[in-house]
């Protein structure tokens, strides 16, 4: 037994010192009070009986002080805040990790109103039952690992931070929660992981391979749920048709990951206008695609949504709504320079939201080019300027000290021998058999991308970025080849038109909550801010590269807000609009995405009995009552407290009197 | 008692003395009026020259013969008797005159405990008493005691002088300690006339009450006895360890008052009464108990409805 707080002498001083006090104001308490009486014969009998018990009285008044002074004597021994040597020296150190992805939002917890609720009453009961050495730090998992405070064995300060634990729509990142657990006990004696959750975790495996949890390290797993009921939404995609970009096409997928059949109410809405409702009976574990196509409108939202039907049973609230938005269609203002070419202008002919300007070399020069004004694309067409425009182009057949790559010999029949088939403007072409009668061998520079190579010559189609804008350059004229006459001619021209406008048909309809996201905007500072679903003050986000970096956590529909600087960017984020400019040298941009669970994994919610972690199977949570502390000193107050009771209670009672 | 007297041990104040002024106002006068009427109404068709006295004398009435003893007057020998018997018996007559009532009121400090309830009480159940005995034509004397006669109020007669009572009762003031003997002993000495003799008293007599009353009985009075008692004295206000003191005699005692000794204390105090209820009844005394929380009239009615006050 060790004192952690005051030193024996300074205790003894106290005691001393109130012990006087007290038996002063005992002596006080015995000087009786004079009471007048009428006649005191009438008390002389019983003052006579009382006379026979004279000698227990002065002994029970003798206890009443020894009581008190016992009393005083356990204040002063809690001041000295007495511990037990082995406990100080041994406490417990844990990392309680509280999993709060998706799955932990089932209402199968009752009472509680979910799993997440539960587990905090779990982790409460373990913190009250915390010893007076004993440390625990709180840190929430979901797609990242967030301590919630310090090393702390205070319980105020501990149960503080688990009540700041709110659910997240993302699945948790176990091994990242694990190695940071790890991390944080290393080196430290009794170290303990508390892992509080329903166990759909997954393997604790990532890039660095298996989770390795120490011998030393006691594993503790807290199991929470009981129900595995859930039919969910984990597929939810929109897209434009590439040609026809006025329709769209919407996939999702429904699936049922409880144990028995279900069956559910499936809800499109655009634009929150009911689309489509249909009933679905999904059986145990069955995946349900469903396909809307040649869906048209002006409907920017989508948002799929399922209820169960009848009997039956959806525990998982996070993954029954599912969002998506289209891209806010504009029309692309593309200056063509060329002398003359039906197979060029029939290509743009084909897209309706394109604003096709011809106009000849010679007027590009004397007129186009000094005005200075905008487009989005300019294709040149056998024709190369001297000065690189400033506009994302195309060059067709470029020559001359204008062209963005140099441009070396003439190579006969090149070929397209090799292609970059993942590059986006290649996409849906078949460009192995063109025939092209005669070319030029295009010189890469830096940094740029070779699309189309010929084994004979070189590079034939080359991407690449100059002064801020894109390019693509054809090393031969299409009507020295039968491209003009295939399908991959005009796919070929309005998949480089998109790629410069960011209007790809790999359009992203929404993001996947639980990744890091990357999603353009436009701003000076180096933070946008992002208004979250849920969340009434916007949050601030780091920009990088002209992309705001956020770990999205929640579905729905996001707000990104950045502020817009000269140059003006001609593509830009795939829904942009423009603001009321908050000042004369900066134009506020919004730009709206959706973001979705859409996770099958974690929409089977059925909890595991048991966890294991690179073959060490964890425990059960042991050794933390509630109620039962080791700190000494609160036992000894509890004491001094009852003792107060009971003198408070044999004085009035007039037994210790 | 303040805190400071209570750390310092200091006794309590002193019995009150409150202020008599309104003891007898005219409400308490219309009252008096009231039972005086009442009386004649009990005691209607009986006149006063029917009440006898114990002393024979010079009546009309034959009481009882006696020896004749040298020095009797001639004229009451019973010469028919002699004729009979040849013994000379005396013919004793019953006397018929006024009757006397005293009034014996105990004003010691016990009477004035607290805020003097029972001493108020005492006064007016005196007066009350005294005005219809005045009313009735009866000799009616005051006399205060403690441990001896106090103040005297000589024997007067007459409705007016009711007004006398009034003064010499509302200048009693509680004093001194309780000695009912020694005092009832002075007040026999004093008043050779019998009579009619009502103790107003709380018989709080550390020689004991008995006593008292045995000195009017021995000494030929007919006692009365109005127990003034104040019920709250059974439940007295205390609790711990107190200091007890009497308040006539300063005697101290140390006690520790729980509920047990309250109890105790109240039992001993109904049993007090008792015996002095019991006491007076096997000696044939009248004996009224008069709680100071009722009201007097009430109490009159029922020394008149009692008997033994007015024959």
């Amino acid at each position: 037994m060790i004192l952690a707080g005051l030193t024996l002498t300074q205790l003894a001083m106290i005691f001393g010192a109130a012990a006087a006090f007290a038996t002063a104001l005992y002596i006080l308490k015995l000087r009786r009070r004079t009471v007048p009486v009428p006649f005191s014969k009438l008390w002389e009998k019983i003052l006579r009986d009382k006379e026979a018990t004279s000698l227990f009285s002065r002994l029970k008044r003798l206890m009443s002080l020894l009581v008190q002074l016992a009393l005083l004597a356990l204040l002063a021994f809690a001041l000295g805040d007495p511990r037990a040597a082995a406990t100080l020296i041994k406490g417990k150190n844990l990392v309680v990790i509280v999993d709060a992805s998706a799955s932990m939002q089932a209402t199968d917890a009752a009472p509680s109103k979910n799993r997440l609720e539960a587990a905090k009453e779990e982790v409460k009961k373990v913190i009250r039952g915390l010893g007076g050495s004993d440390r625990m730090i709180i840190a929430q998992m979901d797609a990242a690992v967030t301590p919630l405070g310090p090393m702390s064995g205070d319980t105020s300060e501990l149960e503080r931070a688990l009540d700041g634990i709110k659910a997240t729509d993302a699945r948790a990142d176990f091994p990242r929660a694990l190695r940071f657990a790890t991390d944080s006990l290393r080196g430290v004696d009794n170290a303990e992981i508390v892992i509080v959750s329903d166990g759909r975790l997954g393997d604790a495996v990532d890039a660095s391979g298996k989770v390795h949890i120490g011998d030393d390290v006691k594993l503790t797993y807290i199991p929470i749920g009981a129900g595995k009921r859930n039919v969910g939404i984990t597929q939810f995609s929109v897209r434009r048709y590439p040609l026809d970009k006025s329709r769209y096409e919407v996939m999702l997928e429904v699936t049922n990951t409880g144990p028995e059949q279900e069956d559910v109410e499936l809800s499109l809405y655009g634009d929150k206008t009911l689309v489509d409702l249909t009933k679905l009976r999904l059986k145990p574990g069955e995946r349900l695609p469903r396909f809307y196509p040649n869906l048209s409108g002006a409907s920017r939202t989508l948002e799929a949504k399922i209820q169960p039907l009848l009997d039956s049973r959806d525990e998982l609230p996070a993954d029954d709504r599912a969002y998506a938005l289209l891209p806010e269609r504009r029309r692309a203002k593309v200056l063509v320079v060329t002398p003359g070419n039906t197979y060029l202008e029939a290509a743009l002919l084909l897209d309706e939201y394109l604003d096709v300007q011809l106009v000849t070399p010679q007027d590009y020069v004397s007129k186009v080019a000094p005005s200075g004004l905008k487009r989005d694309v300019i294709i040149f067409d056998g024709a190369t300027p001297l000065e690189p425009p400033r506009a994302h182009a195309i060059y067709m057949d470029p020559r001359g000290p204008g062209s963005p790559v140099k441009v070396e010999n003439e190579i006969k029949t090149p070929g397209f021998d090799r292609i970059d088939r993942k590059h986006p403007i290649v996409r849906w072409t078949a460009l192995d058999d063109v025939n092209v009668s005669r070319g030029h061998k295009l010189v890469p520079g830096p940094g740029d991308k070779v699309v189309g190579q010929s084994d004979v010559g070189g590079a034939i189609l080359v991407t690449g970025q100059r002064a801020g804008f894109k390019f693509v350059a054809m090393g031969f004229d299409a009507r020295d080849s039968d491209l003009p006459l295939r399908v991959a001619w005009p796919l070929l021209l309005l998949n480089s038109i998109n790629f410069f406008t960011d209007e790809d048909s790999q359009y992203i309809s929404s993001f996947r909550t639980g990744d890091v996201w990357r999603v353009p905007v436009v701003t000076q500072t180096g933070q946008a801010r992002l208004k979250v679903p849920g969340a009434k003050d916007p949050v601030l986000v780091p920009v990088h590269e002209g992309r705001a970096v956020y770990l999205g956590e929640r579905a729905g529909f996001y707000e990104l807000t950045g502020a817009e600087g000269a140059p003006d960017p001609p593509g830009g984020a795939p829904t942009e609009k423009a603001s009321p400019p908050p000042g004369p040298a900066a134009v506020a941009t919004t730009t709206s995405f959706a973001a979705n669970l859409l996770d099958a994994e974690e929409s089977s919610i059925e909890p595991a009995k048991e966890l294991v972690i690179d073959g060490k199977k964890a425990g059960t949570i042991s050794g933390f009552q509630i109620g039962v502390r080791r700190e000494i000193w609160i036992y000894l107050l509890l004491a001094a407290i009852l003792l107060t009771a009971i003198e408070w209670m044999t004085y009035h009672r007039r037994i210790t009197v | 008692m303040g805190f400071l007297d209570a750390v310092l041990g200091r006794k309590g104040p002193a019995p009150s003395k409150a202020s008599d002024d309104d003891l007898f106002d005219d409400e308490f006068q219309r009252k008096l009026d009231y039972l005086a009427l009442v009386s004649k109404r009990v005691f209607a068709g009986r006149m006063r020259a029917e009440r006898r006295t114990k002393k024979s004398g010079s009546g009309v009435e034959f009481a009882d013969h006696r020896d004749y003893q040298p020095g009797d007057d001639f004229r009451y020998l019973d010469w028919s008797v002699y004729q009979r018997f040849d013994r000379l018996l005396l013919r004793l007559y019953e006397e018929e005159e006024d009757l006397a009532i005293y009034f014996i009121c105990d004003a010691s400090s016990s009477m004035g405990f607290g805020d003097a309830k029972k001493l108020r009480y005492a006064k007016r159940v005196c007066a009350a008493l005294a005005y219809v005995g005045l009313a009735n034509l009866d000799r009616v004397s005051i006399v205060s005691t403690t441990d001896k006669v106090q103040g005297r109020m000589p024997t007067t007669r007459g409705k007016a002088r009711i007004f006398k009572a009034f003064r010499f009762l509302r200048e009693l003031q509680p004093q001194g300690q309780t000695d009912l003997e020694d005092a009832l002993k002075t007040f026999v000495a004093q008043n050779k006339k019998r009579g009619l003799a009502v103790l107003v008293s709380d018989l709080y007599d550390p020689a004991g009450f008995e006593k008292g009353i045995n000195v009017l009985r021995y000494n030929k009075f007919d006692p009365f006895v109005v127990h003034v008692v104040d019920k709250a004295e059974a439940k007295p206000n205390l609790a711990g360890d107190v200091l007890l003191y009497d308040c006539e005699t300063g005697d101290e005692r140390e006690v520790t008052v729980t509920a047990k000794v309250l109890q105790r204390f109240e039992a001993a105090y109904g049993q007090y009464l008792t015996d002095i209820e019991r006491f007076c009844s096997s000696k044939q005394v009248p004996y009224i108990q008069a709680d100071v929380n009722t009201q007097f009239d009430e109490l009159i009615l029922r020394v008149f409805r009692r008997g033994g006050f007015l024959r």
